[in-house]
């Protein structure tokens, strides 16, 4: 199944469009054999219809793309033998047991009769759901249906395991064991892993990330040359009249001041240390509190868009759409 | 192939492990040949035999006479509303998981097919539990025949459900649609009363409803009117037949093939070209 050659997912010139609106707006990208590849953007970025065309779940309106060598609509069923999806939904029957759900992937994906048990095993093993095999999906915990989509996802050995949002909607201490797992997948099995996410710190743990935003990746490397590309450091301020000091910095300075929804200033800076202590000295608006740190991958998504990805407002929305799930 | 074997398996184990339904399963049957059979069974008599009857039209027993009609009715119903789990499937995010692998499109329908016939002869032959209670007399040789034809009709009909199931996107809208489907076709096809003198335009959909044949060949296997006084089984409407030909069992058998043919091929295009 593995065909030599580094990059294992090619993309050129890839579109979708919906009647009269473009959601994906021409992505070129590769990504090589092992790497952690992240899609980080807002809602409604396009992040998860790129990830269904690469998935073979929708068709490209234009472009290519290619999965272990083989072309997404001329070879589809191919690629998906060749690839694992996690969505953003769940897709578990949770009328089934686990070890049932497990056992119809290996019938869909015909992996051979003989090797199912032990790649239930294994794959159990992985997400520590071994204890849990014979018991209905239904009594899992949001955590352990996720550990159990991501064991399936991996039952026919694919070579790229595409994660949609692999940890909405669950609480940090969760969405950290699902993070060691996908390490661990990434050490054992050596697959490539590509992901969505609008989590920053979930985005830091990618070898490279791709930022979207409207339908284009906007930027495209290392989380931390990202990161230094922004340049300098970031300092935050609160004044007790913001407007007037944006006003202020922004003329003195000759710098966008970015305003965030907690009420702080920020706006970045060459040599931060020896910058600050000038600026406090000389600004004549009382501040109430200042702050000076390296540049976040938020700090490099406002500098690509003038915006904040607004975790806050993504993770309400996501936990609503989960809810409304839960509901069955 | 596999994949056919597991799409069936899971709509098989889901049966079994539904326990309410498989109970409630029971109610509907129930009820149409108590309350209604027999509720009614004095008015069918007296309305056949008239009040005094003697003859051969004395022999007529509304229950006996209900009995295939609703091993029929519940082979239809569990039938068309197995497609009922394609469009939950769908609202859940199942269908998902079914339609990324590597599977076609037909092998899943195919399978989803084969499920809902398998669940509906089950449930057909569970009303075999009724016979000790009516005074019907099946024999072995009976129930060996009723199942293959069970299957049959059961194969049409889920192909019919599974068409449904595929132009719709939630369960309500299915359950609506199947509703209002079902009771024209279950009234119009002689399962809960014999169709006799009825106006033309009514006599027309009575023969062009699937259920007619199918519901024809459950009374010609059970009640075995080719043993019964003319009279009789005029009266019971178990002449069945088309441009003035009494259509024969072999007969019906093609019908129903017809239909299966036709309906299985319909579905299997619509669910291939549905979104997921
Ligand atoms: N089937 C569709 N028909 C029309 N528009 C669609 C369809 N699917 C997605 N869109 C639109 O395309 C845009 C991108 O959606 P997409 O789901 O890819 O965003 P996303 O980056 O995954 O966002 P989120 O973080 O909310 O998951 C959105 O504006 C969405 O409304
Ligand atoms: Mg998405």
């Amino acid at each position: 199944m593995i065909k030599l050659g580094k990059n294992i997912v090619e993309v050129t010139g890839l579109k979708k469009r919906y009647k009269d609106f473009e959601a994906v707006k021409g992505v070129d990208l590769q990504v090589e054999e092992g790497e952690i590849f992240g899609f980080l953007g807002p809602n409604g970025a396009g992040k998860s219809t790129t990830i269904n065309m690469l998935s073979t779940i929708i068709k490209p309106s234009d472009g290519i793309a290619k999965i272990n060598g083989y072309d997404n609509v001329k070879e589809r069923d191919d690629v998906r033998a060749s690839i694992g999806l996690i969505f953003q939904e769940s897709t578990l029957d949770e009328k089934l047991t686990a070890n049932e759900n497990l056992m119809l992937h290996c019938k869909f994906y015909n992996v051979p009769k003989e090797k199912r048990e032990d790649r239930i095993q294994e794959v159990l093993e992985i997400v520590d759901l071994s204890e849990n095999r014979s018991k209905i999906v239904e009594t899992f915990s949001g955590g352990m249906k996720r550990r159990l989509e991501i064991a399936r996802g991996l039952l026919h050995y694919p070579r790229v395991l595409f994660l949609d949002e692999p940890t909405v909607g669950l609480d940090p201490q969760t969405r950290n064991h699902i993070w060691e797992y996908i390490l661990k997948l990434k050490e054992k099995a050596g697959i490539t892993i590509f992901l969505t996410t609008h989590y920053m710190d979930e985005a830091e743990i990618c070898d490279r990330i791709a930022v979207m935003d409207g339908g284009k990746i906007i930027a495209l490397d290392s989380p931390e040359q990202l990161k230094s590309d922004v340049g300098g450091d970031i300092i935050e301020i609160a004044t007790t009249d913001n407007q007037q000091a944006k006003q202020k910095i922004e003329d003195t300075y000759q710098t966008t001041v970015n305003e965030s929804s907690e009420g702080k200033l920020s706006f970045q800076v060459k040599e931060g240390s020896t910058f600050l202590v000038e600026f406090v000295k000389n600004f004549d608006i009382p501040i109430t509190t200042v702050n000076l740190r390296r540049p976040t991958l938020n700090d490099v998504f406002l500098q690509l868009t003038g915006r904040e990805i607004r975790e806050e407002t993504a993770s309400k929305h996501e936990r609503n759409k989960q809810s409304m799930r839960g509901g069955r | 192939m596999e994949g056919i074997y597991a799409i069936w398996q899971r709509d098989i184990i889901k049966f079994f492990r539904d326990r309410a339904r498989l109970i409630g399963s029971f109610a509907m049957p129930f009820m149409f040949l108590i309350l209604f059979g027999s509720g009614m069974s004095g008015a069918m008599s007296s309305m056949i035999g008239g009040s005094n009857a003697a003859g051969p039209l004395a022999d007529f027993d509304f229950v006996e006479f209900m009995f295939p009609g609703i091993i029929g009715m519940t082979v239809f119903n569990t039938a068309i509303f197995s497609a009922l789990s394609v469009v939950q499937d769908k609202e859940f995010g199942y269908m998902r998981e079914i339609l990324v692998s590597p599977m076609s499109r037909t092998t899943i329908a195919i399978g989803k097919v084969l499920g809902g016939s398998t669940i509906a002869v089950i449930q057909g032959l569970m009303m075999l539990i009724f016979v000790p209670f009516i005074g019907v007399s099946i024999s072995f040789m009976m129930v060996i025949k009723l199942i293959p034809v069970m299957f049959l009709v059961a194969f049409a009909i889920s192909s019919i459900g599974l068409l449904i199931a595929s132009s719709l996107k939630t369960s309500q809208g299915f359950q609506m649609v199947v509703q209002i489907l079902i009771f024209p076709m279950l009234f119009l096809s002689g399962a809960l009363f014999p169709l006799n003198g009825m106006p033309a335009w009514m006599d027309f959909i009575v023969k062009i409803n699937p259920l007619t044949y199918s519901v024809d060949m459950f009374k010609k296997i059970i009640l075995q009117p080719d043993q019964m006084a003319p009279a009789l089984r005029e009266a019971m409407g178990l002449d069945l037949s088309v441009f003035n030909h009494v259509i024969t069992f072999s007969q019906e058998i093609l019908v129903v093939v017809a239909i299966s043919a036709v309906f299985v091929v319909l579905a299997t295009l619509k669910f291939s070209r549905s979104e997921g």
